[in-house]
C-alpha cells in the first residue's frame, strides 16, 4: 500500500512541475538556511558540554559596589583556594591566571613567535577539566616548576614535525621543559590555551617580587583580584550556599573589611552565554538566531500549505473518487502526507547540496567554524529536527483540508475551498510578510545604527594612528627612538601608553582619594599611564589646564576627564585641587573633554591620565593615509635596532575599533542575508499564488474583458488582493518593530534615533517587490485574448 | 422470493440554507431485491441523485429507515458507512471519474488497495476485471487517452473489481454515443445476470428498459412503479 502511495505523491509531483518546483526551491532554501542558523544555534549552545561532569563544575565571579551600583568581574583572589579545603563540598578548586600575548622561543633561538595565549593553571586542572592528552603523564604534568604543557599546534608553531615532548622553550629569559602535548582546545571551549604553565612557577616569582604589601605568596594575597577561578562541586550541593561560605571565609580573613563585596558562582555550561556579570546579550543573540530560524522554516511551510491548499479545489475530484471506492481518512491522511514527504525528501537532498557549497561562506560570515558532516549525528540531530517540525507545520493542515472535502459536493465542482481555508491563507500571507517587513526593518536600523557608530566622534582621532608593542630592549632606550622616528618623513607624532587598545581600555582602578570624598563612594577609575605626547596625538581635547611636562614635577600630576571630575563632585576650576592616585599624592593640572575609550554600548566613565618614568611599552604613531606605508616601514625599521628577531606587529586603531563591533556587524550581515532569503521564499511563494489566481480566474477576467475592462483594470484587481495583505503585514510589522528595535539599541549607550523614513522605506520595499512578484502572472492573464480564455470553460 | 436488500421507508432529506429549505426526498419508501435491476427516472430536482447519494452511503438521510440487507444504518457513522461501502457496493459515474494520474491499472486497482488485498491478488483480479470489460490492451494508458466508451469501460472495471453486491449508477451513459452506451448496458446487463444488484438513476426510456422494474420519481417521492420483466 506505501508503494502506491509513493507512486501517487511522485506522479502529482511530476504532474505540475511549476508548483512543484515552486514549493520544492522554496523548501529547500528555507530549510538550507534553517539548518545552517541551527547549527549555529547548536553549536553555541554546546559550548563547555564536552567537559565531564561540567554540571557540578562553576566558575567564579566577584562583585563590588561602586557607589551605587555594583561591578561584576571575573578575577578573584588566590586564597579562596586555601578556604576550599575547609569547606565541605567542594570537590576542587583551580585557579587559573590568563597571560596574553607571549613570546615563545625555542632554546636556540632559531625561531621566536609571538601572540600566545598561555595561562598559570593549578596543577589539577587537568583532572577537573578532562582536556585530552596527547602525551605526558596527566597524574603529574609539572614535575617542576619550570615544565609547560604545549598544544598540538602551539608544539607544531615552534618545533615544526619534531617531538616536543623533554624539549626547552624559553619565555621571558625562562626556560621550560615541554612536559605535555593537550589537543588543541576544541572550537566550542571558552577556555582557549596555546600552553599552560605550572601555578606554582607564577607562585614563586610573585613571592620573589616582594609579593603585594605584607601578603607574601599568592595564597595570602587578599588585595588582587587576579584567579579566574572554578570549583567542583559534589553533587547536590547548592552553589549559592557555597559561594557565601566563600564571601565569609575571605570577609573574616579580611577582618569584615570587605565594604559589601561578595563572590558568585556561575556554572560551567553558562559561562560562554552570560558574562559574569549577568549580561546575556550573546545568550539573547543567539536566542533572536534560533527565531529568525524557525521563522525561516515557518516562512517555508506557509509556502507550501498556501499552495496546496489553493490547489486542493483542483484535487478535490481525486480526493472524492479515492473516497468514493473506499479510502478512508487515514488512508487519505496518509497518501497526502507522504506526498508532502517525498516533496521534502527532495528539498531535504537540495538543501543538504546547499549547505556543503555555502558552509565556507556561512563560517566567513557568521565568524564560527562549523563543520556539516553527514557523519556526524549532532547535524542529524539538526536536520531531523528542522525537517520534521517542518514536515509537520506544512503537511498537516493540507491533508486534513484535502481529506474532509465531501465527495458529493466536490466531485460536482460544488467546492470552493470554503471560506474558512481563503481566510487562513490570508492569515498566512500576511504572516509571511509581516516577518519579511520586520526583518527588512532590522536591517535598515542595524545598518544605520552601524554607520552611526563607526561616524560617531569619539573624542579623539583614530584614523592613521597605529600601535606598535615595543620589545623589552627598546624601552631602555625610549627616548632615542622617539626621536629617530620623529625625524622620519610621514610619521606626524610618536607618543607611548601602557595600554594597548585606546578603544576599549580595561584597566580601572578604586585606589583614588580626593578632598571630600565620601566614605561609601566606590568610585571606579578607568587609568592610563601615558608619556607627554599621548594627548596630543591622540588628539583629545582639553577643556581646562593643559599637559603633561616631560619633566620628572610629572610623576605629581593628573589630567582627569569631564565624567570624572563630575563624579568626584569636584567644583571647578579643577586645576590644582589636591587628589591621591595609587599612593602617591599630587594635583589635577588638565581635563579633557569626555571621550570614548569603550565600545559605544557603554557609557563614559571617569578616567584619569598619569605618568612616571615608565611610559608605557605601546607607541602609537600618527601618520597620513598616504604616507602610512612608509611610517610602518620607519617603525619596523627602528625595532628591529632592538628586537633582534621578534616579530614585529602593528594594529591601526580604527581597526581595532571596528573590532569591537565585530559581532554586531556579523550579526548586521547576517540579517540582511536571511531577511534577503526571507523575502526571497515569500515572494517564491506569492509568485506561486499569483500564478494560481491568475489561472483559476482566467474565465471572470474573460468575461471583464469582454464587458470592456482594459489590461489596467486586470492587472490592478489581481495585484489589488495581494497588495492589501501586505499592507496589512507592514501594519502589523511597525509596531512589533519599533518595540524590538528600541530594545536593541538600548543597548548602546549612543545610539540613532528610529525615523518614520525606516519604516515607510521598508514599507515601499515591500509594496515593490509585492507588485513585481505578481505583476507579471497579471499582466499575461490580463492581456490574454478573452475568446480563448472563455472557449476554454 | 428473494431477499430486500435495500428497504427504505419514509427516507427524509433537506438541504437547508439560511432563506430556503429544499427537500429533496420527502418520506420515500422503496425497496430493492437481491438481484434486481431497477432504474430510477424522474425530471431534474426530483431526487434522483439525492437518492442515489444515500443508497451508496455518501449522505446521510435526514429521517426515515434505512434496512441494508435487514440492517438499519440510517444512524450510520462516516466510519462505519465508509467500511460497508467499500466492502459492498460499487458507482458508475456519467463522467467516468477516473484519477487523472493514474493508469488504467491503477485505476481498477484503487478499491482493492483501500480494503487492504495483497498486491499479488490485486494483480490478479485487476486483470480479470479488465479482460472482462476488454480493455485489457489499454491498461498501461492514462484516462486521457481514452475515448468515452472506454474510460466508462475501465469505470464500470473499477467499480466491479471488489465484487460489490451492489452497484449504482448514475447515468452511465449520460456521456457516451449510442453504440459505447449500449456496450455499457450489456456490461451491467451481464453483471446483474451474474446476479449483482443494480440501481441505475437515468434519463433515458431507452436505457431504463433493461432494467426488471423502473421507479419514477417526483418531488422526492415514488409516483409509479412499472415492472418490464420477471427477475429470474
Amino acid at each position: 500500500m506505501f508503494k502506491n502511495y509513493f507512486r501517487a505523491a511522485w506522479r502529482n509531483i511530476t504532474a505540475n512541475k511549476f508548483y512543484s518546483i515552486i514549493n520544492i526551491s522554496g523548501l529547500a532554501i528555507g530549510l538550507a538556511t534553517g539548518i545552517m542558523l541551527l547549527l549555529w544555534v547548536q553549536n553555541e549552545f554546546s559550548y563547555d558540554k564536552f567537559i565531564k561532569d561540567y554540571q557540578h563544575i562553576y566558575e567564579f565571579s566577584a562583585t563590588m559596589p561602586t557607589g551605587n551600583k555594583t561591578a561584576t568581574w571575573p578575577g578573584v583572589p588566590g586564597p579562596l583556594a586555601v578556604y576550599a579545603r575547609s569547606i565541605p563540598q567542594v570537590k576542587s578548586i583551580v585557579r587559573i591566571n590568563n597571560n596574553y600575548g607571549q613570546l615563545f622561543s625555542n632554546a636556540d633561538h632559531s625561531k621566536i613567535l609571538r601572540g600566545f595565549n598561555t595561562a598559570f593553571v593549578d596543577s589539577n586542572f587537568f583532572s577537573m577539566f578532562n582536556y585530552t592528552l596527547l602525551e605526558g603523564n596527566k597524574k603529574d604534568l609539572f614535575p617542576n616548576i619550570n615544565t609547560v604543557v604545549l598544544t598540538q599546534s602551539t608544539a607544531k608553531k615552534i618545533f615544526g614535525g619534531e617531538n616536543a615532548m623533554g624539549e626547552v622553550i624559553i619565555t621571558d629569559g625562562n626556560n621550560f621543559t615541554v612536559t605535555g602535548i593537550l589537543q588543541d582546545f576544541p572550537q566550542n571551549s571558552s577556555m582557549q590555551y596555546d600552553a599552560l604553565f605550572p601555578m606554582a612557577f607564577y607562585a614563586k616569582q610573585f613571592t620573589a617580587n616582594g609579593g603585594n604589601g605584607s601578603w607574601k605568596t599568592i595564597d595570602e594575597d587578599l588585595g588582587d583580584y587576579y584567579y579566574t577561578t572554578f570549583i567542583r562541586l559534589l553533587p547536590g550541593a547548592n552553589p549559592i550556599t557555597i559561594a557565601k561560605a566563600f564571601t565569609a571565609a575571605y570577609k573574616k580573613a579580611r577582618n569584615g573589611d570587605i565594604g559589601g563585596s561578595y563572590f558568585n558562582l556561575e556554572n560551567l555550561a553558562d559561562v560562554h552565554l552570560i558574562s559574569a556579570d549577568g549580561n546575556n546579550s550573546g545568550l539573547r543573540m543567539v536566542q533572536i538566531f534560533m527565531l529568525v530560524a524557525i521563522l525561516l522554516l515557518l516562512i517555508a511551510a506557509i509556502n507550501y500549505v498556501n499552495l496546496s491548499t489553493a490547489r486542493s479545489m483542483i484535487r478535490a475530484k481525486e480526493v472524492s473518487v479515492r473516497k468514493i471506492v473506499g479510502a478512508d481518512k487515514k488512508q487519505l491522511f496518509l497518501q497526502f502526507i507522504i506526498e508532502t514527504f517525498v516533496l521534502f525528501c527532495i528539498a531535504i537532498i537540495i538543501a543538504i547540496g546547499l549547505i556543503v557549497l555555502l558552509m565556507p561562506l556561512y563560517n566567513q560570515i557568521s565568524g564560527k567554524d562549523l563543520h556539516f558532516s553527514l557523519a556526524n549525528a549532532r547535524v542529524w540531530e539538526v536536520i531531523l529536527i528542522s525537517v520534521i517540525g517542518t514536515l509537520l507545520a506544512s503537511g498537516l493542515y493540507p491533508a486534513l483540508l484535502l481529506t474532509s472535502f465531501d465527495p458529493i459536493y466536490a466531485l460536482k465542482g460544488k467546492v470552493s475551498s470554503g471560506i474558512g481555508a481563503g481566510f487562513f491563507r490570508k492569515i498566512l500571507v500576511v504572516f509571511q510578510f509581516a516577518i519579511s517587513v520586520i526583518l527588512i526593518i532590522s536591517t535598515l536600523v542595524i545598518g544605520y545604527q552601524m554607520r552611526f557608530v563607526q561616524q560617531k566622534s569619539l573624542g579623539y582621532n583614530k584614523s592613521y594612528v597605529f600601535t606598535v608593542q615595543l620589545p623589552n630592549e627598546a624601552l631602555n632606550h625610549i627616548n632615542a627612538v622617539k626621536n629617530d622616528l620623529d625625524a622620519q618623513p610621514g610619521i606626524l607624532s610618536v607618543a607611548t601608553s601602557d595600554i594597548d587598545d585606546i578603544t576599549n581600555i580595561e584597566n580601572f582602578t578604586g585606589d583614588l582619594d580626593w578632598q571630600g570624598k565620601p566614605a561609601n563612594s566606590g568610585l571606579l577609575i578607568t587609568r592610563a599611564c601615558v608619556g607627554k605626547n599621548f594627548i596630543p596625538t591622540m588628539k583629545i581635547q582639553f577643556i581646562e589646564g593643559g599637559n603633561f611636562s616631560g619633566t620628572p614635577a610629572d610623576s605629581f600630576h593628573y589630567i582627569l576627564n569631564e565624567t570624572a571630575v563630575q563624579k568626584m563632585g569636584l567644583k571647578p576650576p579643577y586645576i590644582g585641587q589636591p587628589i591621591t592616585f595609587h599612593d602617591q599624592k599630587g594635583t589635577i593640572i588638565g581635563v579633557v573633554k569626555d571621550f570614548n575609550f569603550k565600545s559605544l554600548k557603554n557609557p563614559i566613565t571617569p578616567f584619569i591620565f598619569f605618568t612616571d618614568w615608565y611610559q608605557g611599552n605601546i607607541l602609537y604613531i600618527r601618520t597620513t593615509a598616504k604616507d602610512a606605508r612608509q611610517a610602518i616601514s620607519s617603525v619596523r625599521n627602528e625595532y628591529k635596532k632592538y628586537a633582534g628577531d621578534i616579530p614585529f606587529s602593528y594594529n591601526f586603531i580604527d581597526k581595532q575599533f571596528a573590532a569591537n563591533y565585530k559581532s554586531d556587524q556579523q550579526a548586521g550581515v547576517l540579517f540582511n542575508l536571511f531577511a534577503a532569503i526571507a523575502i526571497f521564499i515569500s515572494c517564491l511563494g506569492l509568485f506561486g499564488m499569483a500564478t494560481f489566481t491568475a489561472q483559476r480566474k482566467t474565465k471572470e477576467i474573460g468575461v471583464r474583458k469582454v464587458l470592456g475592462a482594459s489590461v489596467i483594470n486586470i492587472i490592478r484587481m489581481i495585484s489589488m488582493d495581494f497588495l492589501k495583505l501586505v499592507i496589512i503585514a507592514i501594519i502589523i510589522a511597525v509596531p512589533v518593530e519599533w518595540f524590538f528595535m528600541n530594545k536593541w539599541l538600548q543597548n548602546f549607550a549612543y545610539k540613532t534615533n528610529i525615523s518614520w523614513w525606516i519604516f515607510a522605506l521598508a514599507g515601499i520595499i515591500a509594496v515593490l517587490i509585492t507588485i513585481g512578484t505578481v505583476s507579471s502572472q497579471a499582466i499575461r492573464a490580463a492581456r490574454a485574448n478573452p475568446v480563448e480564455s472563455l472557449r476554454t470553460e | 422470493m428473494q431477499n430486500n436488500m435495500i428497504k427504505i421507508s419514509n427516507l427524509e432529506k433537506i438541504y437547508r440554507t439560511e432563506e430556503v429549505e429544499t427537500i429533496a426526498l420527502n418520506k420515500m419508501n422503496m425497496e430493492v431485491k437481491e438481484g434486481e435491476f431497477v432504474a430510477v427516472m424522474g425530471p431534474s430536482g426530483c431526487g434522483k441523485s439525492t437518492l442515489l447519494n444515500i443508497l451508496g452511503l455518501l449522505d446521510d438521510p435526514n429521517g426515515g429507515s434505512f434496512l441494508f440487507n435487514g440492517e438499519e444504518i440510517a444512524h450510520y457513522n462516516e466510519r462505519q458507512r465508509a467500511n460497508l461501502r467499500k466492502r459492498t457496493i460499487g458507482f458508475v459515474f456519467q463522467s467516468f471519474n477516473l484519477i487523472d494520474e493514474l493508469t488504467v491499472f491503477e485505476n481498477v486497482e484503487l478499491p482493492l488497495i483501500y480494503t487492504g488485498v495483497k498486491a499479488s491478488e490485486r494483480k490478479e483480479r485487476v486483470e480479470a476485471a479488465l479482460d472482462k470489460m476488454q480493455i485489457m490492451h489499454r491498461r498501461n494508458h492514462y484516462p486521457q487517452q481514452l475515448s468515452g466508451g472506454q474510460q466508462q469501460r475501465v469505470a464500470v472495471a473499477r467499480a466491479v473489481v471488489n465484487q460489490p453486491k451492489l452497484i449504482l449508477a448514475d447515468e452511465p451513459t449520460g456521456n457516451l454515443d449510442s453504440s459505447n452506451g449500449n456496450e455499457v448496458m450489456a456490461l451491467l446487463t451481464d453483471l446483474n445476470d451474474a446476479g449483482t444488484t443494480i440501481v441505475m438513476v437515468t434519463h433515458s426510456e431507452h436505457d431504463a428498459k433493461y432494467a426488471h422494474r423502473i421507479i419514477r420519481m417526483l418531488d422526492g417521492q415514488t409516483v409509479t412503479e412499472s415492472i418490464l420483466r420477471e427477475q429470474l
